[in-house]
């Protein structure tokens, strides 16, 4: 065994003696490398969560959104004023790179009710080819078809949390319901997909067809939202001003006015989410660095007060034939091994509520290389900074003095 | 093997400087056994304290073999202590969470090169001070003169050619004053070793050949006993003790 070795093993000793200090001195550190563990583990399954989130929701590179509301980020979810005519929707879908235009309509939340069950839920009225344009498929009977929105039929489909909470026995398709007031028989129910990264039920909607949600729930022709898919993907920015122009004059809207309706690319709504996610990491970075530098701070001052106890034992050893440097690197050895295994449980501790959150979540977490590395770097980095100090103190400690 | 000459310490805490020692001219030969004697204050640890390199004098040049160690660095004089010199201390100054082998042991952790046999040699030490059957014992398990002679252990273990003790038996009842004496004599008689202790209880200095007594700082009196007690006579004379029939 070399002299590194030994030392390591009298460190571990020392801290084994010690243990209701070294424990004190490991809470800081696990809480804030449990952190690091969380936010890299889950990180990346947020990332990935949000890509597959955004082609449910048909949105590829070749499509952006237009809502109403000026509000800069994310869409609005029912209700408010709907600013977009049938005359700015076919203007639009005239531009040479708009290939087609899907207007939606959404209602404010609205009781549903069936027999004697009801419930909230969002309504949409929605186009024949929302749902195979996200993607979306059907558990049981059929979608919106051509006729269903030509004859301004009251038909829905219902989302999977609404289809079970309004008939818990499974058979929605035949059966009616009530939005409002106004009765429709239930079509078709959408496959269940679970909650989104930002904790809604995905499940929990009624899709009526456009016309019919205009003449019989908003009681308005304009619309609250549209789809619109483009020719070439490559002039998305280009046409986002053509389409910005059209509304802004459709809608008389003066130079200093600012536009009454929300242009959603995917690049935008890309940047909003990891905008969001960079504000959790940061937040919880900021959590880790602050329970960081608490732990370094506990540590030094418990190795200070070691050193002190222990003045005993660093003058006998300081007699046999220990240099400073020799005392030095024994407090420092121990403050490193103590952080470091104050990491070693953050990283497990990490793992595991990564893990916990993400089965609650039903989010991916995946082991990360960089968590792990920073985690190690991290906690040997507060072990060896803050154990600097007490080291320093304990290796200028005169011999004599010690053993007194 | 020492020689001190116009050795001179003076303590400064603030604006108030206390002499320790004023001038002390002191040879220590090999193979000696010196008590150094003198009232609290007289300066008798310092003296010790300074031959055993754990301290600096203010003033001075001390000679070991030959060569001044007063301006050596402080890691020279760590490898001067841990190859040279042992050192048993009044409150014995075990590690309490290692076994008395592994106290014996320490020295070696800071020897240049950790020796292959150090166990055998650690072991041997502590047969030395019949604490054969209590290698694996951690000193909260044993007498204090039990844990005083794993200190003389782990003070001879490297082979030393001087011992200091600084009142090796302050803490001590007789029968384990006699017991740790009687091993440091048979260390002088039978393997050479230089020992020098500081004490204050006379009847320890009866069994050193050489006493040195220091009043205020500087050497009152430097004497030699043709006959110094013999500590395994003496404790042989002690009635037999019920625990020691092991």
């Amino acid at each position: 065994m070399n002299r590194l070795g030994r030392m390591a093993l009298q460190a571990l000793r020392a801290i084994w003696a010690e243990r209701g200090y070294a424990a004190l001195m490991m809470i800081g550190l696990v809480i804030g490398i449990s952190s690091v563990t969380v936010i890299y583990e889950m990180g990346e399954g947020v990332r990935s969560q949000v890509v597959s989130m955004m082609s449910s929701m048909g949105f590829g590179a070749d499509a952006f959104f237009v809502a109403s509301g000026s509000r800069r980020a994310g869409f609005r979810r029912g209700g408010g004023a709907r600013v977009l005519t049938e005359k700015d929707l076919s203007e639009i879908s005239r531009l040479v790179n708009v290939d087609l235009v899907v207007p939606q309509l959404s209602i404010n939340r609205d009781r549903i009710s069936a027999g004697s069950r009801h419930t909230l839920s969002n309504i949409s009225g929605v186009d024949i080819h929302y749902a195979a344009s996200r993607r979306w498929d059907l558990a049981q009977g059929r979608f919106l078809v051509a006729a269903d929105d030509r004859d301004k039929r009251r038909v829905a489909v219902l989302g999977a949390s609404t289809a079970k909470e309004l008939f818990p026995d499974g058979s929605a398709v035949g059966r009616s319901i009530r939005i409002g007031t106004s009765p429709f028989l239930v079509v078709g129910v959408l496959a269940a997909k679970g909650f989104a990264p930002s904790g809604h039920d995905r499940d929990d909607r009624v899709l009526v067809p456009l016309s019919t949600a205009q003449r019989r729930l908003s009681k308005e022709d304009k619309f609250s939202a549209a789809r619109v898919n483009l020719v070439d993907a490559g002039q998305v920015s280009d046409t986002v001003e053509e389409v910005r122009a059209i509304l802004r004059a459709n809608h008389h809207l003066g130079p200093e006015v600012p536009d009454d309706f929300t242009i959603v690319t995917p690049d935008s709504l890309l940047e909003m989410v990891t905008r969001q996610s960079q504000a959790m990491v940061a937040m919880l970075t900021f959590i880790a660095a602050v329970s960081l530098f608490v732990s370094g701070i506990v540590i030094m001052n418990i190795m200070l007060v070691a050193v002190s106890e222990r003045a005993h034992e660093i003058g006998v050893r300081r007699a046999v034939g220990a240099t400073r440097g020799d005392v030095m690197a024994q407090i420092l050895m121990e403050s490193l091994l103590v952080a470091l295994m104050g990491g070693l449980c953050g990283l497990g501790l990490g793992m595991l509520l990564a893990r916990g959150i993400g089965a609650g979540m039903d989010l991916p977490v995946a082991f990360s290389l960089p968590g792990f590395g920073l985690s190690f770097l991290f906690s040997s980095g507060v072990g060896l900074v803050f154990g600097v100090f007490p080291a320093r103190r304990a290796a200028n400690l005169e011999p004599v003095e010690c053993l007194r | 093997m020492i020689h001190l000459r116009g050795i001179t310490k003076i303590y400064a805490t603030g604006k108030v400087t206390t002499p320790a020692l004023l001038g002390v001219d002191l040879d220590v030969a090999r193979g000696e056994f010196a008590a150094i004697m003198g009232p609290s204050g007289s300066g008798k640890s310092t003296v010790m304290h300074i031959m055993g390199l754990l301290d600096r004098p203010t003033d001075g040049s001390y000679l070991l073999d030959g060569q001044e160690v007063t301006g050596l660095s402080d890691d020279a004089l760590s490898a001067l202590r841990n190859q040279r010199m042992g050192f048993v201390f009044q409150s014995f100054h075990l590690l309490s969470t290692a076994t008395a082998l592994k106290n014996v042991l320490l020295p070696f952790v800071y020897a240049p090169r950790y020796p292959a046999d150090a166990e055998e040699r650690g072991r041997r030490a502590l047969t030395a001070v019949g604490l054969k059957h209590r290698l694996h014992h951690r000193p909260g398990e044993l007498s204090g003169g039990e844990c005083q002679r794993v200190a003389v252990a782990r003070a001879l273990v490297t082979d030393p050619e001087v011992i200091f003790a600084d009142e090796p038996t302050g803490n001590l009842d007789r029968r384990a004053t006699y017991e740790v004496m009687a091993i440091l004599q048979r260390l002088n008689r039978e393997a050479g070793k230089t020992v020098i202790l500081v004490t204050h209880d006379n009847h320890v200095g009866e069994m050193c050949r050489r006493v040195v007594r220091l009043v205020y700082g500087r050497i009152e009196s430097d004497t030699t006993a043709p006959a110094p007690l013999d500590a395994a006579a003496l404790l042989a004379a002690l009635p037999p003790r019920e625990e020691d029939r092991r």
